[in-house]
């Protein structure tokens, strides 16, 4: 492992991401947090900065499936694991029954907070095909969302849960 | 290939005949459906760039040195070290920007960074432009400012009573330099109505300031071109305030100046005026000749902040015997930080929007809006309403109680009614507030819960009324407020060109619905260029509710000028009247014969061959007969006022305070939902947003003059898991003015959330909580009064048997 | 956004190595786990090490397990693994329920029991940015030489803020402690001090490694109360752990009552067996408890909360806490 010579002296490390599938092989400033290696490195913006340290969600990404905030966490512990964003969530073909079930209900306003909700959601939906109400509101609570009042993105959860269940797509369920 | 070739596919997607035979029995074909947004796959697939997303080759990246004093005197700035460090390209200070800016034409009070003083805490005073964050972060710490340290002022009574130390030079000698606005008006004897009333009530409310809180930072990306042209994208909501500000700031011409607004991740009122950092980075794009980007830190968005005001509200309201309000009396000093932002329309707004939904015989306010060395207050959704709507409503409340009439009832008795005017003189045409009365209290059962509930549990009602928009501009001008400009495709597709600002609201949909609706394209065929100020025509911007209204009937204007053309030439084509011909389900047809019938792209095509190339502006101005013409008798006079009740139910915990707001009902007239969808999402949006204020939010400061909490986990607002339960129940008035009868649903459902869980929290456990938010130690406090009162037996056990919570003696 | 400073980024795979190198670069290095505390402090600049050692990749840090007539739990472990695991769920309700009230969902899955553990103290003049404390003029804690919340005070009362050690503190808890120098235990009781600069009895080059916890006894009933503003995301504005042993006729054997976020350590409420153990928890008994808390508890205003209801509320939430217990159908039996 290199060490800094002078303090305040950038080091820039070799790191292999597997973002969405690909192996990336990058050099990275070793002080970046995974954020800062998705958005300014990798050019994938989904993920977003809402609160700078954790505090809102607006940053969160699938670590090997879990969810995670991408802006506190440093890239390092990326390294090995499988990185899924907001722009990984669908198949090449089709939206997935998330991003459709939120385009319908209008779970998406300004749609500043949702890729990070939809991470969080995604999760959810992988482990509990049928969640409550009350185990989707748990799952968001990491999540701030200014727009909605959540009221719209809890209905779009549950229509895409129910699509899932059909293997459907929420829109045939809904009829538009 | 013949053009005939391409509809093949397009034929397949259109209606059917069955279709096209029920379109007939139809009012609408679009309106009023619950449609998909035109942005919301882009938005949930993480495919929408906003302006921090946008990265320009060979961009520099800028930060702003802030101050670290309330209020001080700048006597010198030293950035020679600064300049210094590797990596750093220019740094601008006051003196390279010397000229004021700000939204008000009449009111321009600010500087793109600080010349001669700051007033708060995280005022600009320089900027730096790097090659990357970390160094013009760096650069920061180099620059030498030299502060006088002067006194400051964080209240706005204090501010108020020593105008020996004014914020800002007095606007005429002997003037009070603390004081930015004072406004009294008076309509109907006040007194003597006063005098005769039955009953009165009397009580001071106080407003705490909140801050809009998007969940997207400010950011703004300059680009001065070769040929001499500066481009700005912006996270603003007004585009074309923002164009006019940076031309003139900047002393460029305004034919030179492009501003773009990418997608934005929330406003809220938040992003409504120019800031330092637009003007920061044009500025450092000239000198540099490289793009420039400056993000705020969370912490510098509650710097900018011209969030809600702190009011403080003295309100004497009488009524007869039975519930009519005679007079109402308000006296508010309005806390409006360290400078004006629009301080000017805030001022008038916090008296002149409360005239409505109730007839009063009388009415005076006295509002005076103050410097004081915070970050500058401004508009934030239901800009300057919110906070008098709460003293109102809880005012009516207190007014039922002592006349011994249901809350509901004594609204009922007050109603303003259509087609009318206000005590202020403004002309109301739809109102849908009964409705949105009788709503609520269905779906609430309210007659079996108030007054009714166990203790510590209650229901509490408010109404309200808002803006459609403002009936004039910021600056006097007699052109329209809003523009649309279509082009038509020979594919069929139809591209929009609008200034407005989509903001997460919808407005960008909404254009895409009336299209779809007016010339029978299917709704993927309209595309929307909407805020870029190079190729959409002016529309003033996302402020006041006023897109749907204004924007709506620009965009009717336009396409309906294509409409005739098209129905015209296919009605030649098929010798019969233009009126027998309709356009829908991407098909001109017959009404007559819904057999007869051509994919909408070839009557366009026809349309072209016989009167040219296909596009049409349109444009919307105000009515101007529907106000007063007393002096400010024109703000807050909008073209249509929109309605809303809440029903709010809450639980107070009698030991700790907490109050558990379970469920709000939301009543809200919004002329016609033009997609209740839409609609929905801004009345829960809304009602989320006063429930927020009203039991959490408070922007408030410490003594040192620093923000009390500048982060998101400081400043709360409410997770998923304190959110209540919110039902939306939409009332359709039809407006004649709005398009397809359609008023505002943004901003006017916010305002009843607030007073009805006031008033709900006194049905729950019978005390007043005057003073806002309702945080656990202000209602467990509130409690232990009124338990020590009705200990001394000068108040009777409210809903149960008398007792203060145990609580252990303080020398125990 | 908010930058971090330059450092080297260390992942050993042994805690051997990662105790050589906290030793090697002594002075100028953190450990870090979850980091969901640590980074946003470094964001504030807080702290500004050259060297972080990471300590997630570890094994050794890692399982949950019963031996010994324990339950062992690798420092290592997410808040959500302890929250969730059956073998804590089974034995410790209150601490799976503590875990999982920490932050919100992702700061559980990122965040470990052991940096819950070590979780710096915290206070409203610290916890900010470098530009606002600088401004403010710093503080004893961090850059300056001023109490800003206790007047002339010279001792830093930043409030400990965590939510496991308390119900650990309850339940008789030991942390296994590491360095290169040897191996040592404590009590978690005897591991807190009341200085709000560091407010633990561990060195700079230590690390916690495991949470070891004494399987109860069937008549063991513990129960975690935390007020906060919000139900999500927030730390505690009083928390409350509290353990009582009932015997078949309900009389307690042992009580232990513990009351947090109000100073710099954990305060374990003192004078408890002479009012409860050997009676029952009846009313009297309960308010006796709550008033003995009561005159033990000061907040402080280190927390933006009124301090007047945050005393106030003690005597609450203990007499909740015995009705949470009371209310557990093994406890009426």
């Amino acid at each position: 492992m290199a060490s800094l010579d002078r303090p305040g002296e950038l080091l820039i490390e070799a790191i292999r991401l597997t973002v969405n599938g690909d192996t990336h092989d990058l050099g990275v400033p070793s002080h970046y947090t995974l954020l800062e290696a998705l958005r300014y490195v990798l050019g994938l913006t989904g993920p977003k900065q809402g609160c700078d340290k954790g505090d809102c969600g607006a940053c969160t990404v699938l670590l090997d499936g879990v969810p995670t905030l991408s802006c506190i966490l440093p890239v390092q512990e990326a390294i090995g694991k499988e990185v899924t964003t907001i722009e990984g969530l669908a198949a090449p073909d089709a939206p997935h029954a998330l991003q459709d079930a939120f385009d319908l209900t209008g779970g998406a306003q300004c749609g500043f907070c949702t890729s990070g909700i939809l991470m969080s959601a995604a999760a959810l939906l992988a482990a509990n095909r049928s969640p409550t109400r009350l185990e989707i509101r748990e799952a968001l609570a990491g999540n701030l969302c200014r727009c909605t009042g959540y009221t719209k993105i809890y209905e779009a959860i549950e229509l895409a849960a129910a699509a899932l269940r059909e293997e459907r797509m929420p829109a045939e369920l809904k009829g538009s | 290939m013949k053009l005939e070739d391409f509809r093949e596919k397009q034929i397949a997607g259109a209606a059917s005949d069955e279709e096209l035979h029920e379109a007939l029995e139809r009012e609408f074909q679009v309106i009023g459906r619950r449609l998909r947004r035109t942005d919301g796959l882009a938005k949930s697939s993480g495919r929408a760039i906003f302006t921090d997303d946008i990265s320009l080759p060979g961009m520099l990246h800028a930060k702003i040195l802030r101050s670290p004093h309330p209020h001080a005197r700048i006597l010198g700035i030293d950035v020679s070290k600064a300049l210094e460090l590797d990596g750093v390209h220019a740094i601008v200070t006051g003196s390279d920007v010397p000229e004021t800016y700000g939204i008000l034409p009449w009111a321009r009070d600010e500087y793109a960074l600080c010349i001669d003083k700051v007033r708060y805490v995280g005022d600009g005073v320089a900027a730096v432009a790097a090659v990357d964050e970390e160094s013009a972060n760096e650069a920061l710490d180099l620059i030498e400012v030299e502060y006088e340290v002067l006194p400051y002022f964080l209240d706005a009574e204090e501010a108020l009573a020593h105008p020996e130390m004014p914020i800002h030079e007095p606007k005429k000698p002997d003037a009070n330099g603390n004081i930015s606005k004072h406004v009294r008006l008076e309509f109907g004897e006040v007194d003597k109505l006063l005098e005769d009333s039955e009953v009165i009530a009397e009580a001071e409310y106080y407003f705490e300031g909140t801050t809009h809180t998007a969940i997207e930072p400010h950011c703004a990306i300059g680009w001065f071109d070769t040929s001499g042209k500066l481009t700005v994208w912006s996270t603003t909501q007004v585009p074309h305030y923002l164009h006019r500000e940076l031309a003139r700031v900047l002393d460029l011409d305004v034919a030179k100046v492009r501003v773009i607004q990418p997608p934005i991740g929330g406003a809220f009122g938040g992003k409504s005026e120019p800031f330092d950092l637009e003007f920061c980075v044009a500025k450092l794009a000239m000198i540099t000749g490289r793009p420039v980007k400056i993000l705020y830190t969370r912490e510098e968005v509650f710097y900018a902040h011209r969030g809600r005001h702190p009011m403080l509200m003295r309100y004497r309201t009488g009524a007869d015997k039975n519930g009519r309000i005679q007079a109402v009396d308000a006296s508010t000093i309005l806390d409006g930080g360290g400078y004006e932002s629009f301080g000017l329309v805030t001022t008038y707004y916090s008296g002149q929007l409360i005239t409505a939904p109730y007839t009063m015989e009388s009415y005076r306010f006295d509002s005076t809006r103050v410097y004081t060395n915070k970050p500058c207050s401004g508009p934030k959704r239901g800009h300057g309403s919110v906070q008098p709507r709460f003293a109102i409503e809880v005012q009516l409340d207190r007014l039922a109680e002592a006349l011994d009439i249901d809350p509901i009832e004594l609204r009922r008795r007050n109603l303003l009614g259509s087609d009318t005017r206000t005590v202020n003189e403004f002309l109301v045409r739809s109102n849908g507030f009964l409705e949105c009365l009788g709503a609520v209290e269905h779906a609430s059962d309210w007659k079996d819960k108030y007054r009714q509930l166990p203790y510590g549990r209650g229901v509490g009602v408010a109404g309200s009324c808002y803006i459609s928009g403002t009936n004039y501009p910021i600056y006097p001008n007699e052109m329209p407020q809003s523009a649309v400009q279509l082009q038509v495709d020979r594919s069929g597709r139809v591209a929009v060109f609008c200034g407005a600002s989509e903001i997460g609201q919808g407005s960008d949909s909404m254009l895409a619905y009336i299209v779809s609706e007016e010339l029978g394209v299917p709704l993927d065929y309209v595309r929307i260029l909407a805020a870029d100020t190079d190729f959409t025509p002016v529309d003033l911007g996302a402020y006041s509710s006023r897109i749907t209204l204004m924007c709506g009937n620009a965009c009717i204007d336009a396409a309906g000028k294509i409409k005739k053309l098209v129905k015209q030439a296919v009605a030649d084509g098929w010798d019969c009247k233009p009126k027998q011909v309709a356009l829908a389900g991407g098909w001109a047809f017959d009404v007559k014969d819904t057999g007869r019938k051509m994919p909408i792209s070839e009557a366009f095509n026809l349309a072209e061959a016989k009167f040219g190339t296909l596009g049409a502006t349109g444009s919307y101005n105000t009515p101007k007969d529907i106000h007063g013409d007393y002096r400010g008798g024109t703000i807050g006079s909008s073209p249509a006022y929109s309605f809303t009740a809440h029903v709010a139910e809450v639980e107070v915990d009698r030991d700790t305070g907490f109050v558990d707001v379970r469920k709000i009902w939301i009543g809200h007239d919004c002329g016609r939902a033009l997609n209740p969808v839409l609609v929905e999402g801004q009345m829960e949006g809304s009602a989320y947003m006063g429930f927020a204020e009203a039991v959490m939010e408070q922007h408030i400061f410490k003594e040192t003059g620093l923000h009390n909490a500048p982060s998101l986990l400081d400043y709360k607002i409410p997770t998923s898991l304190d959110t209540p339960e919110l039902e939306s129940l939409i009332v359709e008035s039809v407006d004649p003015e709005g398009p397809y009868g359609a008023k505002e649903a943004g901003e006017g459902p916010l305002h009843p959330s607030i007073p009805a869980i006031a008033n709900a929290i006194y049905d729950a456990v019978g005390v007043r909580i005057d003073r806002l938010p309702f945080t656990p130690p202000r209602v467990w406090m509130a409690l232990q009064l009124r338990a020590d009162r009705e200990k001394a037996g000068a108040l009777a056990p409210w809903k149960r048997e008398s007792g203060r919570t145990p609580l252990p003696a303080a020398g125990d | 956004m908010l930058r971090l400073h330059p450092y080297v980024y260390h992942r050993p795979r042994r805690l051997d190595e990662a105790l050589e190198l906290l030793k090697e670069h002594s002075g100028d290095v953190l450990p870090i786990a979850g980091g969901t505390d640590l980074v946003p402090n470094m964001k504030h600049g807080l702290f500004a090490p050259g060297h972080l050692v990471a300590l997630k990749g570890i094994d050794e840090l890692h399982g949950i397990e019963e031996r010994d007539g324990e339950l062992a739990i690798g420092a290592a472990e997410s808040l959500t693994a302890v929250a969730s695991h059956p073998l804590v769920n089974d034995h410790f309700p209150a601490l799976a329920h503590a875990a999982s009230l920490v932050a919100h969902p992702m700061i559980r899955n990122q965040g470990t029991l052991g940096g819950n553990i070590c979780l710096d103290t915290r206070c409203t003049y610290y916890n900010q940015t470098h530009f606002w404390r600088r401004a403010l003029g710093y503080c004893l804690k961090k850059d300056g030489d001023v109490c800003h919340v206790v007047a002339g005070g010279t001792k830093c009362v930043a409030a400990h803020s965590a939510d496991t050690p308390p119900i650990l503190m309850a339940l008789d808890a030991a942390v296994d402690i590491a360095s290169a120098d040897g191996e040592r235990s404590i009590k978690l009781s005897d591991f807190f001090t009341a200085d709000g600069m560091w407010n633990k009895r561990l060195e700079r080059h230590e690390l916690v490694t495991r949470v070891r916890i004494p399987l109860p006894s069937p008549k063991l009933h513990a129960t975690y109360t935390k007020v906060r503003e919000r139900k999500s995301v927030d730390f505690p504005l009083l928390s409350i752990a509290l353990a009582v042993e009932l015997d078949d006729s309900g009389v307690m054997d042992s009580i232990s009552l513990i009351v947090a976020a109000l100073g710099a350590k954990p305060r374990v409420i003192g004078g408890l067996d002479k009012i409860a153990v050997g009676k029952k928890p009846t009313d009297d008994i309960v308010e006796a408890v709550a008033r003995q808390t009561y005159r033990q508890c000061n907040p402080l205003d280190n927390i933006i909360v009124e301090i007047e209801w945050r005393r106030a509320m003690v005597p609450v939430y203990v007499r909740r806490s015995f009705n949470a217990i009371l209310a557990e159908p093994r406890a009426t039996a």
